[in-house]
């Protein structure tokens, strides 16, 4: 599975590989208020991510992150 | 038909809020998911399809099945553990079971496990995962550390996980599940000496092996040996989730670790699968004996061979601890025989397996005869075959048959048949080994049927003779493991624990009673159980075994008529009972009606029974009972 190439290819992601109900303006929305949200999905995330895109990403910037915008910024600045 | 895949027919009922509704169908789901998925895929997906059934609604599935078993797990651990909850939903769905997981606090897990009054304990959980790693033992060292300092360490944790064991034992009635922790490359490389490297390895095995003796002390103790697991799987943890977010299991690791669960979970409940079905051609032996015939076949001696002939002697490994086996193969029967009886490379032979179905006929229909015929559940069947399309006429024709997905590649078929622990069971008795001459016999038994003009006739000729009375302690493994097994002749569908057996021999107001049977043609062993409980107008029978291998004998009346005919002649004012419908217990529902019992109440948890001994049964006159209750007779006649 290539890594998403826009933010909406990434809310996609999440959306499918989370099982989460995500509309494209939660992009903003804080991480905790994401209906069905746990934290166990940010690290989820970082091993779809990296075993999508091959890269290693910097696992504290993307525990740090506020919401899915910032998670996808890492993606980018990691390309 | 439908050409979408399991995953996406799983989420199509979740987006119409019909997950819940169709819990019943989603073993077959995740069954077909497993087979099409490709192997490395498997576990990611069925975290994946955990994840969607983790957030249903409980009491909704319960709601739409009442007869869902619903399984309580505490998981707590020395790191986070909440990665756990995804894989053990699935593959306690695979089973047909429900979880209701109870996380511990990070790290708290001596607190969560031993404290009354804390999170987990008062919600009485089936079991309790305690999920330890190396960290267990590595927190207690000082920074920089020596190899003496860690086996100080080690013993102390050791003190403290036996101490866990001995009070999680008496203070909850579930199981405790332990495991070994693996020790990682960044433990051993910070010592820079070889001797003393040689010296942590022999003090860290030595911590699990000791960890894993603790089982032999405590009977509700299970220690899972994560090496094998960890040893298919790879990587046993991402050092960068270990240090930010303290996980300390790979996903691989947690899937195969809740998958061993699952299987754990399965024998405390009644599900242990009985009997290994195996396809001839290509799965037992290399070669189509119908194309090739007997020369051409080969199980030994070939390159190919060889690996069929591994594969016999796993089977053979299995059958020896009671697993009975049989065979469903599309050929002509008198060449199958013959072939069993003469081939020189076989290791498997004709009176290895229990029943040989050997036909044209569709296979779901061999399954089902093999069931009938050895008295089991179709759902207690494992199916191996080669074949793709045989494997689908299986899981569409009979979807509670469990499925070996054997391919061309017969190096694949055993590690195929033990990846999962289908025949797992918490202890082995001898019982279990002995069960394949107990299936001999009765096929002995089965021809004296035939031959004879009645069933009356029959039981008869049988000459049965049974034996009633407490359990001696070597007996209570087995007696735990029949309640666990038992499910037509379970009248309250109550299990015992491992630590049971004992309570009750220690409770002077409390009564268990094993039943032993012979007949002509030996003994049949520990057949069944009564659990009682003494009050204050007479006894209350709470609950009734009888292994399926021995009913309609007439042994469960002569039991009750018997215990009866005591309770009449000890001058007791009545006996009690209680029947409590399960999804599989029907046939028993007219068991204490038809020996005169009247229903007094009727509620929730079933129908309670009194007899009023004022007119006991007839004992059925081809048996022949002995009634030891083993305690003075004027000890409970309050």
């Amino acid at each position: 599975m290539p890594g998403p190439d826009s933010l909406a290819g990434f809310l996609r992601l999440v959306r499918t590989e989370l099982d989460l109900e995500l509309t494209d303006r939660d992009a903003e929305t804080e991480l905790a208020a994401l209906p069905g949200w746990d934290s166990m999905n940010l690290l989820r995330l970082v091993t779809l991510l990296e075993s999508g895109s091959g890269r290693r990403l910097p696992v504290p910037t993307v525990l740090a992150a506020r919401n899915l915008r910032e998670i996808y910024a890492v993606l980018e600045e990691a390309a | 038909m439908t050409t979408t895949t399991p995953m996406e027919r799983l989420r199509g009922l979740r987006a119409v809020g019909e997950l819940a509704a169709a819990y019943h169908r989603v073993p077959a789901l995740l069954a077909e998911l497993l087979d099409e998925a490709a192997p490395a895929d498997r576990d990611a997906l069925l975290g994946r399809a955990g994840r969607l059934l983790a957030g249903l609604d409980l009491d909704e599935v319960l709601h739409h099945h009442p007869a869902t078993q619903m399984v309580t797990v505490a998981i707590t651990g020395q790191s986070t553990v909440a990665g756990l909850v995804d894989p053990l939903t699935a593959e306690l769905a695979r089973h047909g079971l429900l979880l209701r997981p109870l996380i511990g606090d990070h790290g708290g897990w001596l607190h969560d496990l031993t404290d009354p009054r804390g999170q987990l304990l008062p919600e009485r959980p089936d079991l309790s995962l305690c999920l330890l790693d190396a960290e267990t033992v590595f927190a207690e060292l000082p920074s920089p550390w020596r190899v003496e300092e860690l086996a100080e360490a080690a013993e102390r944790v050791l003190e403290r996980l036996a101490r866990l064991a001995a009070e999680h034992e008496r203070l909850a009635p579930g199981l405790l599940v332990l495991n070994t922790l693996p020790l990682l490359r960044r433990h051993a490389g910070q010592l820079v000496d070889h001797a003393s490297r040689a010296r942590l390895g022999a003090v860290w095995r030595e911590f699990n092996a000791r960890l894993l003796r603790l089982t032999e002390r405590h009977r509700s103790l299970v220690v899972l040996d994560l090496d094998p697991l960890t040893a298919a799987t790879g990587p046993v943890e991402d050092a960068r989730l270990a240090c930010y977010a303290q996980v300390r299991y790979t996903a691989p690791v947690l899937a195969g670790y809740a998958r061993e669960v699952g299987h754990l979970t399965r024998s405390l409940t009644g599900l242990t699968r009985k009997c290994l079905v195996l396809d001839l051609d290509n799965t037992l032996w290399d070669g189509v004996l119908g194309e090739d015939g007997p020369d051409g076949i080969a199980a030994a001696d070939t390159l190919r061979g060889e690996a069929f002939g591994a594969f016999q002697r796993t089977v053979r490994q299995l059958a020896s601890q009671g697993v009975l086996l049989a065979v469903s193969s599309k050929n002509d029967r008198g060449p199958v025989l013959e072939t069993l009886r003469s081939h020189p490379d076989l290791l498997l032979r004709e009176p290895d397996f229990a029943e040989v179905r050997a036909d044209w006929l569709p296979k779901d229909g061999h399954l089902a005869d093999i069931a009938r015929q050895l008295g089991i559940g179709t759902d207690s069947l494992v199916f191996a075959d080669d074949s793709p399309g045989e494997r689908a006429q299986v899981r569409f024709g009979l979807p509670e048959v469990a499925v070996l997905p054997l391919d061309g590649e017969p190096a694949l078929h055993g590690e195929r048949l033990l990846a999962d622990g289908w025949f797992d069971v918490l202890r082995l008795t001898e019982e279990d080994r002995a069960r394949p001459e107990q299936y001999r016999l009765e096929g002995e038994r089965h021809r004296l049927r035939e031959d004879s003009g009645s069933h009356a006739d029959f039981l008869h000729q049988l000459g049965v003779s049974v034996r009633i009375g407490p359990p001696e302690p070597h007996e209570y493994p087995r007696l735990v493991q029949l309640t666990q097994r038992t499910n037509q002749f379970n009248l309250t569908g109550l299990r015992l624990q491992p630590g049971d057996p004992a309570a009750v021999a220690e409770d002077a107001g409390r009564l268990l009673l094993a039943i032993r049977a012979a007949d002509r043609f030996g003994s049949n062993g520990l057949v069944g159980a009564l659990l009682g409980r003494h009050t204050p107008d007479g006894l209350l029978l709470e609950n009734a075994w009888l292994s399926c291998r021995v009913l309609t004998r007439g042994i469960e009346q002569a039991v009750l008529a018997a215990l009866l005919a005591e309770s009449r002649a000890a001058g007791r004012p009545a006996v009690h009972a209680r029947f409590t419908p399960t999804a599989k217990n029907h046939r028993a529902e007219l068991f204490y009606p038809e020996l005169g019992f009247t229903e007094t109440a009727r509620t929730e948890d079933g129908v309670l029974f009194r007899h009023d001994l004022e007119c006991p049964p007839e004992p059925p006159p081809h048996v022949h009972v002995t009634l030891d209750l083993g305690w003075p007779t004027d000890a409970w006649a309050r």
